[in-house]
């Protein structure tokens, strides 16, 4: 069912936790609240839950408005019919496994049998259907989790919220569940909203990501988008280019990284928006050689540290002295490969390089109402 | 401030507008919340306050309004009595008997017990806590149990026996160092036998407290210390002392406040020999010399005495945040005492001795000996029946306070649990305004001396227009008043172990507050609330100072009848007598132990 969350803030005393929020969510649609500890991501799912009391604002799931502060609308938790899976799965260890995925039916009032075939087909779901008499507490981590993720979906929820429940896990076992999660949700149709601060999670479920900071959205779209353009250079950051240096603009299209002579070409689009900017690249997308000529984009340097990493070396490289080390992933396949003290050639495409504002605007905004 | 996101109505997953429109900014600070909380919204903030506020109304009878009671009368010249209501004029005149002589002598002999008795309790219970906790001592599991023991017995019957044994003329020990030739030495009516007997048996308070930090404490911090070259008697110095500190002095205060507004004791060893405390000096005002507004200007100042220094105990503890004491299991290691490992153990086998074994047998002695006077010491091997014990046991007034004791015992654990969890979940568990002013409420008889509540408790009472005073009713007030901290403090550490999610999922899976609370907050607990409830029950069969004013001759219970018994010279029936009220606190406080053995496997299994 479709989400609409409009204008919705949430304060305790001075701090500001949600500020004046717009999100539609369609349905169907998994949506992804991506963002640091503390940027609001969890407050506003737990609005939507309903165990949070938003200042204000209109909190509305398919055409029932749940909560509305002007209205005097606010429908409590337990009549909302929202699933929620929680950080530490909240499996209760009393009961067993059977007894936690049927406790909305029992509290429904559903008969035995019919109680007995929903708690099976949420279990096979899950695949867990051979636990179903064994003690809760008794689970591993991955188990409880698919026990959680059973108990909420056996409830027929119009919308499913998902708190980081994959963060206490191994990380093999992550990227697996991660799969099965997305699977289940495609298949279930159901409306999602899932938070987390692990940037690949949330490529991996979204069909949006909404990017929070300091209580506000800055970014909305979907996962291939946000990863391609993002829209300042904090946002990049964020979502892993190891690559930011302030420049300075120069004529059309060209840039001088700040307090350097490197020049910089960029094939982006133009920033939007004013404030200090910074070009950003990915690791990936540096190319090391031994031979090479100066130029926009191509650099000369010094190789500082190599690590082996696999299928990747990983090197940091000097450029310019003041300037924080290039962070450089070269393939193991590569022609070359280089020892601490070489000095190379750095180049990069002028289609890998972004300029962004070091803040979406927004957030400088914001610092003055959050003091 | 507002901002339009991509179109997402539009079908998100074909579209992709850039992300480049995103922040359109309006400069407008966003407002604050706007006023609200109009119409249903009233209603419901409203019914989420109904817990909060029954509380609220029931904390206030129990602790509020009998602290105002003790303020007016030390202010006015009467208090109210049955049948007369009324509280006189308002008057500075009661704070003079602080100046008279008498009053000057009670308040320095309040303070000489307490710091002697604070010290000695702190130097034993530390003493045993680091031995038990750090050293290579052998029968450390004994040395453990030594160290809790003493809860057992109430300083009441710790007294009581420890005058039997140690009376300046028919102490049992002073018959045997007659009988050996030394003559008679020990004289326990005296500040040395008063300091002595309660240091005993505040002793295991001190233990508790100092034991979790010595043994809970980090091994790297020492190790640290070990690796960059201290010895082990600088690192004891520099290291382990100062990050006990804590501990420490919040065991000493405990001790020092419990010791100095402590009622039997003081009553039992400071009576023979004249030596008048503020807490016998209030009873004696309140109930020899009638003079109670003079008494309540003495409360006022024991009050202020115990507030300035549960206060000062806030200030050290909280002054320095100390987060080593983690509870990871990481054992810290063992300090090899070589020569003085048997020393260690011989000085908990000596305190075991003073504090359990002579008592107990002293009370056997003189409860089932044969020969009721006892002038030398092989009179008291002169033959044992089980007669005159069972005779004691016959008695309508024995049988009728036991059942008083355990029927008030058992209500006001109950009554106590109940609004401890209540307080608890309203402060841990909801977003209720009112939970920190409920836990203050709570926490605040700790700082009121537990005779000076009774009498306010006494005095609220018999002013309200309801036919309490003079039932059992009234001592199960007092008792859940006065031990509403550690009920408090119990369920809270329960409470906040557990987290609230697991309530909040039943709740998202349509239960409702009340049903998510009865089907995983409570069965979650029940440990807790076990443990908690048998703390409390456990207390209340042991209370005697919160109800020296509030009993009547049908609820007398089994702790002020085995003091009035011995005020009576009936030291055989009263020893008895407290041979059974021992068993009785014996019996719940091992249910108590086995009960908290069990949360910890339970917490592991969950874990």
């Amino acid at each position: 069912m479709k989400i609409t969350i409009e204008n919705l803030q949430l304060r305790y005393g001075k701090f500001t936790a949600i500020d004046n929020m717009n999100l539609e969510i369609g349905d169907h649609e998994s949506v992804v609240l991506l963002g640091k500890s503390g940027c609001g991501k969890t407050s506003t799912m737990r609005c939507i839950a309903g165990l949070e009391e938003p200042t204000a604002g209109r909190i509305t799931i398919g055409d029932t408005v749940v909560f509305d502060a002007e209205a005097g609308i606010n429908i409590p938790p337990h009549r909302r019919n929202v699933g929620m899976v929680f950080q530490s799965y909240a499996v209760w260890p009393h009961m067993t496994v059977f007894e936690n995925v049927a406790y909305s039916l029992k509290v429904q009032g559903l008969g035995k049998a019919e109680t007995a075939n929903r708690v099976h087909e949420a279990l096979e779901l899950v695949g867990l259907e051979d636990f179903a008499s064994r003690g809760a507490s008794l689970l591993s981590g991955g188990q409880m989790q698919r026990v959680a993720l059973a108990r909420s979906l056996v409830m027929r929820p119009d919308v499913l919220l998902l708190d980081e429940p994959l963060s206490n896990l191994d990380a093999r076992l992550r990227d697996r569940l991660r799969i099965e999660l997305r699977e289940i949700q495609l298949q279930l149709g159901l409306t999602t909203v899932y938070v987390t601060h692990d940037q690949q999670e949330a490529f991996a479920l979204a069909d949006r990501i909404a990017l929070m900071q300091n209580g506000v959205i800055v970014q909305m779209n979907s996962p291939s988008a946000m990863y391609l353009e993002p829209a300042s250079a904090q946002i990049a950051h964020f979502l892993g280019v190891s690559n930011v240096h302030p420049v300075t603009a120069g004529a059309s299209g060209t840039y001088t990284v700040t307090d350097t002579d490197l020049t910089l070409a960029s094939a982006g689009l133009e920033p939007v928006g004013a404030g200090e900017l910074h070009a950003c690249f990915r690791s990936e997308d540096i190319r090391l050689s031994s031979t090479g000529a100066p130029g926009a984009n191509s650099w000369r340097g010094t190789v500082r540290v190599s690590s082996f990493q696999g299928s990747t070396i990983r090197y940091a490289v000097e450029v310019a002295s003041g300037m924080p080390d290039l962070d450089i992933l070269a393939p193991l396949s590569a022609a070359e490969r280089f020892q601490p003290g070489d000095s190379v050639w750095v180049t990069m495409d002028a289609g890998a390089v972004q300029i962004l504002p070091q803040d979406a605007p927004l957030i400088q905004e914001r610092a003055g109402v959050a003091a | 401030m507002t901002f339009t996101l991509p179109s997402a109505e539009a079908k998100p997953t074909t579209e992709e507008p850039s992300t480049r429109a995103v922040a359109a900014i309006n400069r407008e600070v966003s407002p604050g919340p706007p006023r609200r909380r109009t119409g249903r919204l009233t209603l419901t903030a409203l019914r989420r306050e109904v817990p909060s506020g029954i509380l609220a109304v029931l904390l206030f009878f129990l602790v509020i309004l009998p602290v105002i009671f003790i303020i007016i009368a030390a202010v006015s010249t009467a208090v109210p009595r049955p049948g007369n209501a009324q509280i006189g004029e308002f008057t500075w005149a009661n704070f003079g008997i602080l100046a008279t002589p008498e009053g000057r002598q009670s308040i320095i002999n309040s303070l000489v017990i307490g710091v002697g008795a604070g010290v000695l309790s702190l130097v034993v219970g530390a003493l045993l806590a680091f031995i038990a906790a750090r050293t290579d001592a052998p029968w450390k599991r004994f040395i453990y149990i030594t160290g809790m023991a003493p809860m057992f017995l109430p300083a009441l019957v710790g007294a009581l026996a420890w005058s039997i044994l140690a009376s300046p003329t028919a102490g049992h020990l002073n018959l045997f160092l007659e009988a050996i030739g030394i003559g008679s030495a020990l004289n326990i009516y005296s500040y040395g036998g008063i300091i002595f007997v309660l240091g005993l048996y505040y002793a295991p308070y001190a233990f508790m407290l100092t034991y979790s930090s010595f043994s809970m404490m980090n091994a790297d911090l020492e190790e640290a210390a070990s690796v960059h070259g201290a010895s082990l008697g600088r690192l004891f110095r520099t290291v382990t002392l100062p990050l006990s500190v804590p501990a420490l002095a919040g065991a000493a205060i405990l001790c020092f406040t419990l010791a100095m507004e402590n009622f039997p004791v003081n009553a039992i060893l400071g009576n023979p020999a004249g030596i008048e405390t503020l807490p016998t000096y209030i009873y004696r005002l309140m109930a020899g010399d009638s003079r109670p507004n003079a008494a309540a200007g003495i409360a006022i100042a024991l009050t202020v005495a115990v507030v300035v220094v549960t206060w000062l105990q806030q200030r050290v503890v909280n002054r320095k945040r100390f987060t080593t004491l983690t509870g990871k299991g990481n054992r810290p290691r063992t300090i090899p005492l070589r020569w003085m490992r048997w020393v260690a153990t011989g000085f908990a086998l000596a305190y075991f001795a003073l504090s359990v074994l002579l008592p107990v047998a002293a009370l056997v002695f003189t409860a089932m000996g044969d020969k009721v006077y006892i002038n030398r010491f092989s009179d008291l091997f002169a033959g044992f029946s089980a007669d005159r014990l069972l005779e004691s046991m016959g008695q309508a007034d024995f049988q009728t306070s036991t059942w008083n004791s355990i029927l008030m015992a058992l209500l006001a654990a109950a009554a106590g649990t109940l609004i401890a969890f209540m307080a608890s979940y309203v402060r841990y568990r909801t977003t209720s305004r009112a939970g920190q002013l409920l836990e203050q409420v709570s926490m605040l008889p700790l700082a009121i001396p537990q005779v000076v509540l009774g009498m306010g408790i006494l005095w609220a009472w018999l002013t309200l227009p309801l036919p309490v005073f003079g039932t059992l009713l009234l001592l199960v007030i007092a008792t859940v008043a006065v031990n509403m901290p550690q009920g408090y403090r119990s369920i809270s550490s329960s409470m906040l172990q557990m987290d609230g999610d697991l309530e909040h999922s039943a709740v998202m899976l349509g239960a409702n507050r009340l049903r998510a609370v009865r089907d995983v907050t409570i069965p979650l607990m029940r440990t807790g609330l076990v443990s908690t409830l048998l703390l409390l029950l456990m207390l209340g069969l042991r209370e005697m100072s919160a109800i020296l004013f509030l009993y009547t001759s049908d609820t007398r219970v089994l702790s002020i009848l085995v003091f009035h018994s011995f005020e009576n010279g009936s030291i055989s029936y009263s020893a008895a007598l407290s041979l059974v009220f021992v068993l009785l606190i014996a019996v719940v406080a091992i249910a108590t132990q086995v009960i908290g053995m069990r949360e910890r496997k339970f917490k592991d299994a969950v874990r």
